[in-house]
């Protein structure tokens, strides 16, 4: 397995996934009229796709292991890997946070929460920066809401708790 | 009727309220350019939002404002700091900064910001004179035409992967592939809903152009803490007073530099996929081998930081021209503005300019005015930039991402968008990772539905598929796809490998056939002056024993 690149991994992902959406193209259904039947463009390019994919697996199985310097700085180990990308993570998760919410919080709370959540994770939780952080969420999402609300009359969602 | 289509447009522009929108468009896309990370296609997408509630002139008039601040923005901190604000403006710190550093940042800045101007200027006056040409040549496309053009668009957007082509076809059909998700649009058959109602409906293209670009971008940004933590003047002192009078008499003197950059701009806008980032070295470039001096180059010449800075504002007037006269973005930003006019019900094509004469000559209208603007706001930004400046990284990462989600739920009121932004932000964010380029996957996003309606439109008046090679322009864009495809081989393998001698005569001979077809005077005198080139090229190779000329070039590579 050590003689095999990252790439090669996801070459076999994208295989994968080419052969599942493949598969699913035959659950479009053909009606009798139209001369191109719906599943036909879809194919087409799941076939392009396909091809596609293999010649970048051959490509990356000629092309040996990863040299241990091309990716300087990338984790080799779990707890390396957790700090490496410790941030992306943080965001994923606290946007997901917030859009579970959003029904419940609506739009301007559960905005600033995310706002303030994120940048604390982000930035340190000392109370200096929690100060900094929290004017800088209620600034920015609720001058962000008024003006959608206010100024360019969109509904924006209201929670079922807050009313807002 | 000319007048009165120019006169309703001058009134739609005009009106106070655009002006002030025109205004803070140019201010905010000065802002977003000057800040590296975050690119001008992402401050113009997060615009749209905002403008979907506009009349569409007035939208359409702050998004031209927003990229023209943009194109401009990228150059302070490029010249003050050494870091390209957008990699349109990479090419500008090569002379930018060193200048800046050897006592007159001035200078350079005024430099930057009147080359911006007038590249702007010149790109403006050929938008205006070239593109509703263009779309009497659009007039001619059939749709089997229509079809071809988008598979060139994207192969040539996936062959500024450079070697990793491949990376950039398997992004541009996974664009395609994404837009096959939920009804299709001709007999509106379920597809790839796996039994949700969400994925019925498919993924809204605006919150997937901002998630794979926007989104993407912040995690990017965020993704070291160490950086995260700092700001930009961290990185340096940012204080200077931009120099006008001074840099005009210098361009003056060097004027034909910024004609020929500006030149290099628009026809590298015009052609599907090629953004400023390919112009700005490619216009450096060749402002260094014209030059009598070209050893100065890199150490603060004047003419390294016009070259680069006229080519970049340029070549958004030349993608507009493709985007408004044939319907097909010249580059992601293109891609975006149509994204913007859809959102609006407006589909370019060859007929926009004749059938919505006020739009178009709106957005040829602001396109100027925004030049101008940019100008008159240049110094009070720079000042707001330094402010900026301060502020650390992932609070305005934080900002943003706090908006994208405010944004992205306003254009349609939906609250699954939010979910659609979020899983092609992290879609974005590990195709970045591994190294695939993202601008083939938004074309392909963007130019999906374009292909397949058009395929279908093809197969309903003729099932034969032998149209797509005998047609004329079909041909024509089957040939220049293949070629562009087979680009970066020919660029690695140039120099070392014999077949490479023969790429420029064959894509000359091949190029030829088609406009031969096509028939009338000047387009046969126009296959025949290329097959003379091809066979020029072909004698002189001949002439030097078949022999490999060592190449020397800058490597030109979509960021």
């Amino acid at each position: 397995m050590d003689r095999l690149n990252r790439d090669v991994y996801v070459a076999v992902v994208l295989l994968l996934f080419c052969g599942v959406m493949l598969w699913a193209s035959f659950d479009i259904r053909e009606p009798d009229y139209g001369v191109l039947p719906p599943s036909i463009w879809p194919r087409v390019i799941l076939t392009v796709f396909g091809l596609l994919s293999v010649i970048y697996l051959v490509q990356s199985l000629k092309r040996g292991p990863d040299d241990p310097q091309a990716f300087p700085g990338e984790p080799t180990t779990v707890m390396g890997w957790v700090r490496y990308w410790w941030n992306p993570v943080i965001c994923f998760v606290s946007f997901c946070g917030y859009l579970l919410l959003l029904p419940w919080l609506g739009m301007l709370i559960s905005g600033m929460l995310f706002v303030f959540v994120l940048l604390s994770a982000l930035g340190g939780w000392s109370p200096r920066r929690l100060g900094i952080h929290a004017v800088v969420a209620a600034a920015s999402v609720g001058g962000m809401w008024l003006l959608f609300t206010q100024g360019l009359n969109v509904l924006l969602p209201t929670g079922e708790l807050t009313g807002i | 009727m000319i007048l009165e289509n120019v006169a309703a447009a001058f009134g739609h522009i005009l009106h106070i309220k655009t002006l002030i929108l025109m205004f803070v468009g140019v201010a905010g896309g000065l802002i977003a350019g000057a800040i590296p990370g975050f690119t001008i296609a992402m401050a113009v997408v997060l615009t749209l939002p905002f403008t979907f509630s506009m009349p569409p002139e007035q939208g359409l008039a702050t998004m031209v404002s927003v990229l023209v601040g943009g194109l401009s923005g990228g150059l302070m901190a490029g010249i003050l700091t050494g870091i390209p604000g957008t990699p349109s403006s990479v090419a500008t710190t090569f002379d930018g900064f060193p200048m800046a550093r050897g006592g007159k940042p001035g200078l350079a800045l005024g430099l930057g910001v009147w080359s911006s101007f007038f590249g702007g200027m010149i790109s403006a006056v050929l938008l205006v004179t070239l593109a509703p040409q263009l779309a009497r040549v659009g007039l001619e496309f059939q749709p089997w035409d229509y079809f071809m053009l988008v598979m060139f668009a994207l192969t040539i957007t996936a062959s500024l992967a450079g070697k990793d082509i491949v990376k950039g076809l398997i992004a541009g059909a996974l664009g395609l592939l994404v837009r096959t998700v939920g009804e299709d649009e001709a007999v509106g058959m379920a597809r790839f809903d796996f039994g949700s109602e969400a994925l019925l409906q498919g993924f809204d293209f605006i919150a997937v152009l901002i998630g794979l670009f926007a989104f993407s971008q912040l995690l990017n940004d965020v993704r070291d803490p160490a950086s995260a933590r700092t700001s930009l003047s961290d990185k340096g002192t940012i204080r200077a007073r931009i120099e006008h009078l001074a840099a005009i008499k210098v361009i003056a003197k060097h004027w034909v530099v910024i004609v020929r950059s500006s030149l290099i701009g628009v026809f590298t806008g015009i052609l599907p996929g090629a953004g400023g980032s390919v112009a700005n070295i490619l216009a450096y470039d060749q402002a260094k081998k014209a030059s009598k001096n070209p050893e100065r180059f890199g150490t603060g010449t004047p003419e390294g930081i016009m070259a680069p800075e006229s080519s970049n504002n340029a070549v958004e007037g030349g993608a507009l021209i493709t985007l408004m006269a044939l319907g097909i973005p010249g580059d992601v930003t293109a891609a975006v503005m149509l994204g913007a006019l859809l959102i609006h019900d407006v589909v370019p094509s060859p007929t926009f300019i004749a059938e919505r004469p006020v739009l178009a000559y709106s957005i040829f209208i602001a396109f100027f005015l925004a030049t101008f603007i940019m100008i008159l706001l240049q110094s009070g930004m720079l000042r707001v930039f330094v402010l900026v400046t301060r502020v650390r990284m992932y609070i305005l990462a934080g900002v943003i991402l706090g908006f994208c989600g405010i944004g992205v739920f306003a254009i349609n009121n939906v609250a699954l968008d939010l979910w659609t932004l979020l899983w092609f932000g992290i879609l974005g964010f590990v195709m970045r990772h591994f190294g695939f380029p993202l601008a083939p996957m938004i074309l392909g996003v963007v130019l999906g539905n374009i292909a397949e309606l058009n395929l279908a439109r093809a197969m309903a008046i003729d099932t034969d598929l032998t149209h797509f090679v005998t047609r004329p322009w079909s041909l024509f864009f089957l040939i220049i796809a293949l070629f562009s495809a087979a680009f970066p081989w020919f660029q690695s393998a140039r120099g070392k490998k014999k077949w490479t001698l023969f790429y420029m005569p064959a894509a000359c001979f091949a190029v030829s056939v088609p406009l031969f077809m096509m028939g009338g005077i000047p387009r046969p005198l126009l296959a025949g002056a290329v097959l003379v080139v091809g066979a020029w090229v072909l004698y002189q190779r001949w002439k030097g024993g078949w022999t490999l000329a060592a190449y020397n070039g800058h490597e030109l590579k979509e960021d």
